[in-house]
C-alpha cells in the first residue's frame, strides 16, 4: 500500500527521447492503466519505475521516497511480466519463493508464505510441477503469485494477459480486479488493449510518442476524451469525426455540416469557449451509441435529442448490437442500433443524435473545445 | 531422425527405389572408407608381432592377445623412459581436466555478461574475443613461450594448462554467448527484482539452463585439448608431456624390429577418452530446457 508520483520523468536514448516530461500522481490503492500503442513508451516508463531502466530525468517517488537511485529489490515492487519469465528449472513453489530465498528467509517461513499464495490463486496442486509442464492460464497465476508472495508496496504488471486466448484473458482480467479489490495495493498495469484499461483501471494514462495524452478515470476518458487521439484509441467501434463548421440559428449554437439546411446540429450544451468558434470549422465527435433509431416518445422527453434523416449503408449484426453505418448530410457514420431497431440496407430513416454526448476538436490542433 | 524420414512421403516406382539403395550403397561405402583404418588398428593391436609378418594386413587376429596393450601402456620406451603410456596418460588427464572445467566456466560467465549485463561496448569485446577463436595456433607459439616464461610456469602442466585456457575461451565463450542469447532477458529482470545479484542469477539460473550447452562445450574442449599436439610438443617439458607427444615419441623411438601392435595399441589408448566422452555424453545433447519459461 502506497502513494506514487511521478514527477517530470524524462528517458532518452542518446538523442532520441522517449519520454518526453511525464507527471502522475497515484493515491494509496489505486489502479493505474497506462494505454497505448507500441513505441508509446509506456513499457520503458514501467521499467523505469520497476528500477530496470535508468532514469533521464525527473524523479519518481514511492511513498514520498524518492526512488531513482534505489535498486530494484529496494523498492518493495513486484512485477509480472508478459512472459511471465518463470525459472524454467525450478518448481512452482520455489519460483513463487524465491525472492524470499533471496531475502535470507527460512525454509519454513517461505513455505507458510508459498502455501499462503498458492491458496489465494488455488494453484496449490500445482506447487511441485516445473513451468513447462503448465498451461498457460497457470503459468500466468504462478507469476502472479510470484509477485504478491511478498506483499509489496506496488505491482507492476507488463501486458500480463497479453499471450492468454481470448476466454482465459477475460477470465484472468476479472481475477485480477477482484485481487485488487481485496488486497487493495497499488497497481500500475501496461497494455495496448483498450478493454482491460477500461474494465481494470481507476484512473488512465493515454500515452502515444513519450507524451501522456489524458490522464483520468475511464468513464471520463471515454466521454470527454482530450483530443481526437484520445477519442479514437478508446471505444469500438471508434467514435465519428464529422467536420462543420460552427454555427448559430436563432440563439442556439449548433454545427452545420454539409449544405443543407437540415444539417444543422444543435449543441445541447455548447462549451464555454465555443463563441469564439463561431463561423469556423470545427470536428464534431459522436459516439457511434449516441446515434439510434428515431423515437418519438424518448424524443419528447429528452431536448438533447435531434432528429436526423439518414441513408441506411450496411449493416453489421454482432448480436448484441447492430452496427449500422448511415449516411449524414453527405459523411458516413457508424451507429450503435438495437438489432430490433434495424432498418433494411438501401433504405432511408429517421435516426436521433444525443448531443450532449457530442465532442467538439479542433481541427488544427485535434485538442477538445 | 527417424521421425523425419518417416516425414518424407514414401519413395514410388523402381526408378525412385533403385536411386534409394543407390544412396545407401555410397553411404556403406563412405562408412567402411571411414571405419577400415580403425579396424585395422584395433585388429593390429590384437597381434603377435608374428603374426603381423606372416598374415594378411586386412585379417582379424588368430591368437587374440592384449601383450600389445598392457607392454604400451606400461613398459614401452618413450625416448630412455620405459614406463609405457601411463604417466603421460595421467599428466593428460592432470591437464585437460582443470583446462575443461576452468575454461568453460569462464566461457559460460563472458557469455552471461556479455549478453544479460550489456555494457557499452559490448559487440565490441565480444568482437575481439571472436577474432580469438581465428587465430591460428602456430602465431601464439612465441609470445605464450614468453609469458610462460616470466610467470614461472614455463615446461609445467600448470603452464599448459593456463595455455589451453587462454586459448580455449574465444571457443567456449562464443558458444555460450550464442545460447545465452536465446533465454529471455526478463528472467534475469524478474531475477534482479526477486533480489538476486549478478552471481545469484549466473548460478541459480542461468547454469542450471545450460546443461545442453555445456555438454557441447565440455566434448569440444575436451576434444581439442586432449587431443592437441602442437602446445604439448611445445611448452612441456619430459614428464610433463601429455599423451599425443608420448605416442610421437614413442612411435619415433623404437628400436629394432617395429613393433605395430604396440604402436597400434598406444595410438588406440591415446584416442580412446575421446571416443568415451562422446559416447557417454551425447545422450544428453538434449534440447528445449527453455521451452515453457515464456509464452504459453
Amino acid at each position: 500500500m502506497a502513494t506514487l508520483s511521478i514527477n517530470n520523468v524524462r528517458k532518452q536514448y542518446g538523442s532520441v527521447e522517449v519520454l518526453k516530461g511525464i507527471d502522475l500522481d497515484l493515491t494509496d490503492g489505486e489502479f493505474l492503466v497506462l494505454l497505448g500503442p507500441s513505441g508509446c513508451g509506456k513499457s520503458t516508463l514501467l521499467n523505469m519505475i520497476a528500477g530496470l531502466e535508468t532514469i533521464s530525468a525527473g524523479e519518481i517517488r514511492i511513498d514520498q521516497r524518492v526512488v531513482n537511485e534505489v535498486h530494484p529489490k529496494d523498492r518493495d515492487i513486484a512485477m509480472v511480466f508478459q512472459s511471465y519469465a518463470l525459472y524454467p528449472n525450478m518448481t512452482v513453489a520455489r519460483n513463487i519463493g524465491f525472492s524470499l530465498e533471496m531475502r535470507g528467509q527460512s525454509k519454513p517461513e517461505r513455505e507458510g508464505a508459498v502455501r499462503r499464495v498458492a491458496k489465494l490463486l488455488q494453484i496449490e496442486h500445482l506447487l511441485d510441477r516445473k513451468p513447462a509442464q503448465l498451461s498457460g492460464g497457470q503459468r500466468q497465476r504462478v507469476a502472479m503469485g510470484r509477485a504478491l508472495v511478498r506483499d509489496p508496496k506496488v505491482f507492476l504488471f507488463d501486458e500480463p494477459l497479453s499471450n492468454l486466448d481470448a476466454k482465459l484473458r477475460v477470465d484472468m482480467r476479472t481475477e485480477i480486479k477482484k485481487l485488487h479489490q481485496r488486497l487493495g495495493t497499488t497497481v500500475v498495469y501496461v497494455t495496448h488493449d483498450q478493454i482491460e484499461a477500461m474494465t481494470l483501471a481507476s484512473r488512465i494514462a493515454i500515452m502515444k510518442e513519450g507524451v501522456v495524452q489524458q490522464f483520468a478515470p475511464p468513464q471520463e476518458v471515454y466521454e470527454r476524451p482530450a483530443n481526437m487521439y484520445v477519442a479514437s484509441f478508446i471505444g469500438s467501434p471508434t467514435m465519428n469525426f464529422v467536420r462543420g463548421t460552427l454555427s448559430a440559428e436563432g440563439d442556439r449554437l449548433g454545427v452545420s455540416i454539409g449544405r443543407e439546411r437540415s444539417g444543422f446540429l444543435p449543441l445541447f450544451q455548447a462549451p464555454e469557449q465555443a463563441g469564439h468558434w463561431l463561423g469556423q470549422e470545427v470536428i464534431l465527435g459522436i459516439r457511434p451509441e449516441a446515434i439510434t433509431c428515431y423515437d418519438p416518445a424518448i424524443a419528447a422527453g429528452n431536448p438533447a435529442l435531434v432528429k436526423v434523416a439518414c441513408g441506411v449503408n450496411v449493416l453489421e449484426p454482432t448480436g448484441a448490437d447492430t452496427i449500422t453505418y448511415v449516411e449524414l448530410n453527405g459523411h458516413e457514420v457508424v451507429a450503435r442500433i438495437k438489432p430490433s431497431d434495424r432498418v433494411a440496407e438501401g433504405e432511408s430513416a429517421d435516426f436521433m443524435i444525443d448531443m450532449a454526448r457530442a465532442n467538439l476538436f479542433d481541427p488544427k490542433t485535434e485538442q477538445r473545445i | 531422425m527417424s521421425s523425419l524420414t518417416s516425414a518424407l512421403p514414401p519413395a514410388q516406382g523402381t526408378g525412385a527405389r533403385i536411386a534409394r539403395w543407390g544412396l545407401y550403397l555410397i553411404l556403406l561405402l563412405f562408412a567402411a572408407y571411414y571405419l577400415l583404418p580403425l579396424l585395422l588398428m584395433i585388429a593390429t593391436s590384437f597381434k603377435s608381432p608374428e603374426e603381423i609378418r606372416t598374415g594378411s594386413l586386412l585379417s582379424l587376429p588368430r591368437d587374440f592377445s592384449l601383450d600389445a596393450w598392457s607392454y604400451a601402456w606400461n613398459r614401452a620406451c618413450i625416448g630412455a623412459d620405459c614406463r609405457g603410456m601411463a604417466p603421460y596418460f595421467l599428466n593428460s588427464l592432470v591437464i585437460v581436466g582443470p583446462a575443461v572445467v576452468i575454461s568453460t566456466l569462464f566461457g559460460a560467465l563472458n557469455g552471461y555478461a556479455l549478453t544479460k549485463w550489456r555494457f557499452r561496448g559490448a559487440n565490441i569485446v565480444f568482437g575481439m574475443i571472436l577474432f580469438g577463436s581465428f587465430l591460428p595456433s602456430q602465431v601464439i607459439l612465441l609470445p605464450m613461450a614468453q609469458t610462460l616464461g616470466f610467470l614461472g610456469l614455463a615446461g609445467s602442466a600448470g603452464g599448459l594448462i593456463l595455455v589451453h585456457v587462454v586459448y580455449g575461451l574465444a571457443f567456449t565463450t562464443l558458444f555460450f554467448r550464442n545460447y545465452y542469447v536465446s533465454i529471455p532477458d526478463d528472467l534475469v529482470k524478474a531475477a534482479t527484482i526477486d533480489g538476486a545479484g549478478f552471481f545469484q542469477i549466473f548460478t541459480k539460473i542461468m547454469l542450471p539452463l545450460s546443461l545442453p550447452i555445456l555438454v557441447v562445450t565440455i566434448i569440444w574442449q575436451f576434444t581439442q585439448i586432449w587431443n592437441d599436439f602442437l602446445f604439448g610438443a611445445s611448452f612441456a617439458a619430459g614428464g610433463a608431456q601429455p599423451v599425443t607427444v608420448a605416442l610421437n615419441n614413442l612411435v619415433n623411438t623404437t628400436t629394432g624390429v617395429k613393433q605395430y601392435n604396440v604402436d597400434m595399441a598406444a595410438a588406440m589408448i591415446a584416442g580412446l577418452p575421446t571416443l568415451v566422452v562422446y559416447v557417454l555424453a551425447g545422450k544428453y545433447f538434449i534440447r528445449g530446457l527453455t521451452a515453457g519459461s515464456v509464452k504459453g
